[in-house]
Formats: C-alpha cells, sequence, structure tokens
C-alpha cells in the first residue's frame, strides 16, 4: 500500500512537471505569434492610412461607454485624455452605477454638466433604474453622463449601450487613459474590413508610475512598488503578447473591459452584456463566436498591439487578491456556461483550440500549482522523490517561467520599447525574476479561491477598488473643454 | 533522470543568460542606431523646412543633392510633410521626389513579389499624387492581397483622377471586396467629374456597389441625382441600399427630395428605413415635414420615434413648435386624468422633451470646463 502511494506521488509530481513545460511552451509559441505579429505590424506602419481615416468624412463614429462606480480618484483625468482623442467623430457615455464619492460632482463641475430628460431604449436588458442623464452644455453630442443605481459593471454597460448613438461601442474603464491614436487604432479594422471584423481589443498597460499630463500619459515609467512592476510583467506576457497571439492564432477569446471595440448591432442582438457572469468583458466575446459560429458567419475578432489603454494596477496585496480572484471566478463562470462549446468541432478553433487551452491551461493552472506546492513536500516526506529531484523540479518550473517572461521583455524591447530608462528595463528583468518567488503562489490560492466560488455560485461581488489615481503634473487640472462633434 | 534534469537546468540557465542579454544588446544596438539615424535626418530636416517655408521657390537643388543614406533617414519625415502642405510648396516638394527618383523606384515596386513594397509604393505615389501611376494602382485593385488593394484604393483617391472611378466601383463586385467606406472616400476624392458614373451605376445589380455610390453622391452633393436617388429609395429590392438612399438624400438638401421621404415613412416600410427617412428630414430642413414627423412622435417604434423628436429639433421654431405641442398634449392628458406631476410621461411626450432639453441645452452659451 505504502508503495502503491509513493508510486502515485511519484508519477503524480513527474506528471505536474510535464504540466509546467507544456504550460510555459504553450506560453513561448503565443509569444512568437505576438513577435511575429508585431513585426507584421510595424512594417505596415508607414501605410496604415491612420490619417486619412482621421480625415475621413465616412470614418464610422464611436459611442465611448465608461463605466464608473467610485472613481472619483481618476475620472476627471480619464475622461479629459477621452475628450482629445485624434478621431473624427465619437461621443463619450458615462455610466456613474450608483457611486457613493464624487465621481459625479467632479465630472459636473468640470464639464458643466446639464440634465437632460433622455429617453433610455431597452434594446439591451437592464435591472437598475436610471436616475437621471447628463449633458455637456453647449456640446450635448459629445459628453453624456449618466447617473443610475447600483447594479453592477454590466448593467452600467448595458445602460451606456442603449443610450450609444453611434455603429460602434467602445468599452473603456474609468481608471484608464487612452493614448491619443488610440481609438483611431482599435477603430481601423473595422474600416478596413467592415464585413468582417464584429470585435477589436486594445493592449491594456499599466499607469502606475507614469507620468499623465492633460489626461496623457507623457512619460513611461515603471511603477514604484515591486508588486505592481511585476504585474506590468505579468500585463506584457499575458495581455499583449498572450492576446496578440491568439489574435493571430484566429481564436481570441478574451477582449479586455478596460479597452475593446464592438459592433453595436451585434451586442443588441446577442443581448448585450451577461448579468450572471462577473467576467462580462470575455464572455460577450465567447457569446459573439457562439453565434456567429452557429451562424457559420465568415467574422473576424481582431487585437491591435499600439497604441494602449493605461490603467491603475492594484498597488496593495488586499485588491490585487479581490481583483485575481474575481478574474478567475469570471474564467470559470465563462467556461462552465458555454461548456457545450469545448471540444465541438462546430465552434472551429473557439471550440477545438482556444477554450480546451483555457480550461486546462488558465482555469486549472493555479489549481496544479497549489498542489506541487503540496505533493512535492509530501513525496520528499514520503521517500517518493529525493531532494535532489526536488530542487531540480523547482529549478525547470520556475526557470522556464522565468524564461517565458524574460522573452517577453524581449519582444517588449525589440516592437515597443515603451520603458525607454535603463533602469526601468532592469527593473522589468528583476520583476521577471522576483515573480517566481512568492508572487506566483499566492496568485494561485487568490484564483483558486476564485473559481470554487464560481463552482459555488452565488452572487459575485466586485467590491471596492481603491483608487490612487494618476501622477498628473499642475497643468493637467487646468480646464478642458470637451471635443467638438467632428 | 537526474542527470538529464541538471541538463536541462544549465540549458535552460543559458536561455535565460542569453535572453538577458539580448534585451540589453537590443536596446543598446537600438539607441545607436537611433542616434546615427538622428543625425543622418538633422541636416536634410533643416533644408526641407527652410524649403517649405520658402514655399518651395529656393534650395530644390540641395534636397535632390543630398546623400542617399541621409535622405532615407529623412524620407518618412518628408513624405508626412507632403500630407500636410497644398498649393506650390506641395509642388515643389513632389518635384523635389521626383527628381530624386522616388516615383521611379515605387512605380517599379508596384510589381515587387513583397506585398509589403507593393502597398509601400503605393501610399507612396499616393502621396506624391502622381497621375502616370493611375493605370498601374487600378491594376493593383485586383491584387491577391487585401491590404494592398485598401491602399491601392486610398492612393487613387489621393490622386484624385476621375478615369479610376469604374475600376474603383468594379473593386467592389468581387467575393472578397474592398471596404465599402474605403471606397466611397476615395470615390468622393475624385470630385464631381466622377457623378455620371456613380448615376450610372446606381443601376449596378450589386447592391453593395449601389450604397457606396449613393454614398459618395450624397457626400458630393450631387443636387443633380436626386431624382434617381428617389427612385432607388421608392424601388430597390435591397433594405440596405434603401437606407443608403435616405440617408443621402437628406445630404443633398433639396426641397425636391421631401415628398420621396415622406413616402418612406409610411407605416408598411421596415423601421430602419422610417427612422433614416426621419432623420433624413430633419436634416433638409424643410418646415413642410414638420406635420409628418409631428405624427411620428408615438410611433410604435422607438428608433422611428426618437429620430422624428430630433429632425424637428434640427429643423428650427416649426419643429420646436410641435415638440412643445406634443408636451402639452401631455400635460392636458395628465391633468384631466388627475395625475400628478411626477406621473411617468407618455412615450411621445417623452421623446419631445428631451428633443427640447437638447435644444436648449444647444442654444445657451458654451460654459465647458467651469
Amino acid at each position: 500500500m505504502t508503495d502503491l502511494v509513493r508510486d502515485l506521488l511519484r508519477y503524480t509530481d513527474v506528471a505536474t512537471l510535464g504540466y509546467f513545460v507544456a504550460l510555459h511552451s504553450s506560453y513561448l509559441v503565443l509569444i512568437a505569434m505576438a513577435g511575429l505579429e508585431f513585426g507584421k505590424h510595424l512594417r505596415r506602419v508607414p501605410f496604415a492610412g491612420a490619417d486619412d481615416m482621421f480625415r475621413s468624412p465616412l470614418t464610422l463614429p464611436v459611442s465611448v461607454i465608461v463605466p464608473a462606480h467610485n472613481e472619483g480618484a481618476g475620472i476627471v483625468a480619464a475622461v479629459t485624455a477621452m475628450t482629445a482623442l485624434r478621431y473624427p467623430r465619437y461621443e463619450i457615455v458615462v455610466v456613474d452605477d450608483g457611486s457613493t464619492d464624487d465621481t459625479f460632482e467632479l465630472l459636473r463641475a468640470k464639464f458643466d454638466l446639464v440634465e437632460v430628460p433622455r429617453v433610455v431604449p431597452g434594446e439591451v436588458p437592464y435591472h437598475a433604474p436610471v436616475l437621471s442623464v447628463h449633458v455637456a452644455r453647449g456640446n450635448p453630442e459629445t459628453l453624456t453622463v449618466v447617473r443610475k443605481t447600483n447594479g453592477g459593471k454590466a448593467d452600467a454597460l448595458n445602460v451606456g449601450i442603449n443610450l450609444a448613438r453611434h455603429p460602434l461601442v467602445c468599452m473603456v474603464d474609468a481608471d484608464s487613459v487612452l493614448d491619443p491614436d488610440a481609438l483611431l487604432s482599435v477603430a481601423k479594422p473595422f474600416g478596413d474590413d467592415p464585413l468582417r471584423v464584429v470585435a477589436c481589443g486594445g493592449v491594456v498597460r499599466i499607469a502606475n508610475g507614469c507620468k499623465v499630463i492633460g489626461g496623457r500619459v507623457v512619460d513611461v515609467r515603471m511603477p514604484r512598488q515591486w508588486l505592481v512592476r511585476i504585474q506590468v510583467i505579468e500585463y506584457l506576457r499575458a495581455f499583449l503578447m498572450g492576446r496578440t497571439g491568439w489574435s493571430r492564432l484566429g481564436g481570441l477569446i478574451v477582449i479586455s473591459g478596460a479597452f475593446g471595440v464592438f459592433r453595436r448591432d451585434l451586442v443588441v442582438r446577442i443581448g448585450g452584456m451577461a448579468h450572471d457572469t462577473i467576467g462580462e468583458d470575455a464572455e460577450l466575446v465567447v457569446r459573439l463566436h457562439h453565434r456567429l459560429r452557429k451562424l457559420r458567419e465568415d467574422y473576424r475578432v481582431v487585437f491591435v498591439a499600439e497604441p494602449v489603454s493605461w490603467s491603475e494596477a492594484p498597488s496593495s496585496l488586499r485588491v490585487l487578491g479581490r481583483q485575481r480572484r474575481r478574474w478567475h471566478r469570471g474564467i470559470a463562470e465563462i467556461l462552465g456556461k458555454h461548456r457545450h462549446m469545448i471540444l465541438n468541432p462546430r465552434y472551429g478553433r473557439i471550440g477545438l483550440l482556444a477554450l480546451p487551452y483555457y480550461v486546462v491551461f488558465e482555469l486549472l493552472a493555479p489549481f496544479v500549482e497549489l498542489a506541487a506546492l503540496v505533493l512535492l513536500p509530501l513525496g520528499l516526506w514520503a521517500d517518493a522523490v529525493d531532494g535532489a529531484f526536488l530542487w531540480r523540479f523547482v529549478l525547470v518550473a520556475y526557470g522556464y517561467g522565468m524564461l517565458v517572461s524574460l522573452a517577453a521583455l524581449f519582444i517588449e524591447e525589440v516592437s515597443f520599447h515603451r520603458y525607454p530608462r535603463w533602469t526601468d528595463l532592469l527593473r522589468g528583468v528583476a520583476a521577471a525574476i522576483l515573480e517566481n518567488f512568492g508572487y506566483r503562489q499566492i496568485l494561485a490560492l487568490w484564483q483558486v479561491t476564485g473559481a470554487l466560488g464560481a463552482l459555488r455560485g452565488g452572487p459575485a461581488k466586485w467590491g471596492a477598488m481603491h483608487r490612487e489615481g494618476f501622477d498628473t503634473a499642475a497643468d493637467s487640472r487646468e480646464p478642458v473643454g470637451v471635443g467638438v462633434d467632428r | 533522470m537526474l542527470h538529464l534534469f541538471t541538463v536541462v537546468i544549465e540549458v535552460l540557465a543559458g536561455i535565460v543568460a542569453v535572453t538577458a542579454l539580448g534585451i540589453v544588446a537590443v536596446r543598446v544596438l537600438r539607441k545607436r542606431w537611433q542616434r546615427r539615424q538622428a543625425a543622418l535626418a538633422a541636416g536634410p530636416r533643416r533644408s526641407l523646412l527652410a524649403f517649405v517655408a520658402d514655399n518651395g521657390e529656393e534650395g530644390s537643388h540641395d534636397l535632390v543633392a543630398i546623400p542617399d543614406d541621409a535622405w532615407r533617414a529623412a524620407e518618412p519625415g518628408a513624405l508626412a510633410l507632403l500630407g500636410k502642405l497644398r498649393g506650390e510648396a506641395h509642388l515643389a516638394l513632389v518635384s523635389v521626389f521626383l527628381r530624386r527618383g522616388t516615383a521611379r523606384i515605387a512605380l517599379a515596386n508596384l510589381r515587387s513579389r513583397s506585398r509589403v513594397k507593393r502597398a509601400r509604393a503605393a501610399q507612396v505615389l499616393g502621396d506624391l499624387e502622381l497621375r502616370q501611376a493611375v493605370p498601374e494602382l487600378c491594376r493593383l485593385l485586383t491584387d491577391r492581397h487585401a491590404e494592398v488593394r485598401v491602399v491601392a484604393v486610398r492612393a487613387l483617391g489621393r490622386i484624385g483622377d476621375p478615369t479610376a472611378a469604374w475600376r474603383i466601383i468594379a473593386s467592389l463586385d468581387r467575393p472578397d471586396p474592398v471596404s465599402s467606406l474605403l471606397a466611397t472616400d476615395a470615390l468622393v476624392q475624385l470630385g464631381t467629374e466622377a457623378e455620371v458614373t456613380l448615376s450610372a451605376a446606381l443601376d449596378h445589380p450589386q447592391a453593395r456597389v449601389r450604397a457606396v455610390c449613393l454614398d459618395a453622391l450624397g457626400l458630393l452633393g450631387a443636387a443633380g441625382s436626386v431624382h434617381r436617388v428617389a427612385r432607388v429609395l421608392r424601388d430597390d429590392a435591397n433594405l440596405d441600399v434603401r437606407v443608403a438612399a435616405a440617408v443621402n438624400l437628406g445630404r443633398l438638401g433639396t426641397r425636391t427630395a421631401c415628398e420621396p421621404l415622406a413616402l418612406a415613412l409610411q407605416p408598411a416600410r421596415p423601421a430602419a428605413l422610417r427612422a433614416a427617412a426621419a432623420r433624413a428630414l430633419g436634416e433638409l430642413g424643410a418646415p413642410a415635414a414638420v406635420p409628418t414627423l409631428a405624427g411620428l412622435l408615438d410611433d410604435d417604434e422607438f428608433q422611428v420615434a426618437h429620430e422624428a423628436a430630433h429632425a424637428l429639433r434640427r429643423l428650427g421654431s416649426a419643429g420646436t413648435a410641435a415638440l412643445l405641442a406634443a408636451v402639452e398634449i401631455e400635460a392636458e392628458r395628465a391633468a384631466r386624468a388627475g395625475a400628478g406631476a411626477h406621473a411617468r410621461p407618455s412615450a411621445p411626450a417623452s421623446h419631445a422633451m428631451e428633443a427640447l432639453a437638447l435644444a436648449r441645452v444647444s442654444a445657451e452659451p458654451v460654459g465647458i470646463g467651469a
């Protein structure tokens, strides 16, 4: 019996090692794909036609929807940045989802809001009632602020979709600052290939530590805290490289709610954002795939790597834990809800490649990581593995992880090199190494808790997301006019 | 097994170290390259700015004499400058590019095996607005790569030669067509000389072609085409085309468009068409449309009623009076029913109140950022 347990532990440990090798190899493949995609993108910049798009009266207008809940720390900087975007015709719809702080008052003071009795159509369902609708005086077509009782992010987004007047809707987090050309870049695929492109995601990078002036990130720096620096590397690896890689493979199923553009008619047709999951952004994309694959439509969900949306990352373990539990719960809920698509050939690459990958290498990864942390010492104690195996195991598993992060940093340095300082680069390299000592393990614990939360069911909570706001210079507080509806 | 592990760890450590060094090496090399490019481009950039400031009257020989490596470093900036210039300065800078052989190289590259080279060449020829390149660019409209076709369409629009109109229209009638928006934009840039071709293409069997031509005619302000566009609105079998016809009748802005648009508002018509027609009547600015639009405020279709209210707002005092009347009728109804001031207004009154509020806000003096 003891031998059987020993053998079981030994095989489990070897299988775990095999899993880590496969996991990191898959990341490397995605990073390599992303590298190819970036090369392709950069070679095409001279004839991308961004200026032509900006000048064209036919460029599809966009409704930028900004759900906000207690975002007083950064809302003015974020909306100010949005009013200064380089795009021919767009409106901003801020949905104040029952904030208890000064989010609305700050907006009212800054943009001289005035209440109007707008009729909110019910094209997509929303539950919490709308209290009032406000527009910027003198420019009512450009900035709309909606006040509603708290109903969650999906509910707020659905109100925004209902009020959106334009054929494209761009969902942006209220703590985001967009690069001036960001909207032009994410909307461009719709202009170039309007018959097929249904959704386009943009990159989200971390704004902590960067200098924001007049609603623009003007100086990109590494954050001061190591916790956030590690997240910078994580965002590079998972968001920038991972999603670009999936886009190239035709299997993109996650477009961040922090920055994504969708065709409004399709979003309305599939019922808007789902209220029954906390990962409503990714769920929307999976549901789009589901509907369009079922209809055998020829469509594309794409991802653009530059320019970007800058977002504030959690700087404390408590807030980070809450965010990661929420994210993983979202993944678990989406995969559970759309389980009939997994390994179903009817859904093509989404069903046969992307969703199974998410089950094996996203949903289960923290479980395996935690299991390894328990089983390895157990194996050592039970004499199933020896110390020599153990330390080699740890070195291979984490060394490979380190290599993946460094590879992401390498591709970033070759392609976009957004961190110009040598010190920031070295901090990035150090963060890629440090994330393996403690961060990954605690992350796995949060993720497992989140996934189990989805399994248990019950209402999911966003929880308070403490914002510190951006590092702004004094002149950023100067009055900024709302962009004219050009 | 352990030995294999050790080897793997050693290899992994080596790759990690090489990757870390690679990051540093890439940065060092890039910084050196950027410094060199900046140094090379500095002189030509100064000459270019002086040349442009002088309206292109002096300094062209200096620009032509710039060594190739320095010109290559400055060329992206020079091409960007080209897009911002008009008149004499633009022509003078184009002539510098021609004398340097840029157009000749670009024309040759249109037949390159590399799609990136073909697209880049098309972009350059468009920037130079080189009419001789039109036949070759038209050939690229059937290129096997969509990205090349996209750049070719844009370049043809930039050049603005109306003889390209048919070829652009034909590029829409293929299984993997050029984007309708890009084609429309290019056709509009061809100018009023393309109107006859566009008008003739309204009978094209492909719906996409008809919709694009309608948009182009509307944006060109081709008032002479109103009757043909009205006929499309009335008779076309495709809803999207009819919606495009309604939208563009609004853009064309002639009073003769009123009647066909009013007909398109009949309840039997699809909601999307009726909403577009209501909006177009507002764009037309014809007070004669007020009674028709006022009657739509209680339409069952949200979008139709919404567009009718906002069209009335755009029609000025006559439209505002109709909106006020709708609100007053609602107030009287509420009073008769004994409903309080906070009673939920009916749909027509809600749309009217919204439009009136926006009209009031728009009319107020601007005071943003107070």
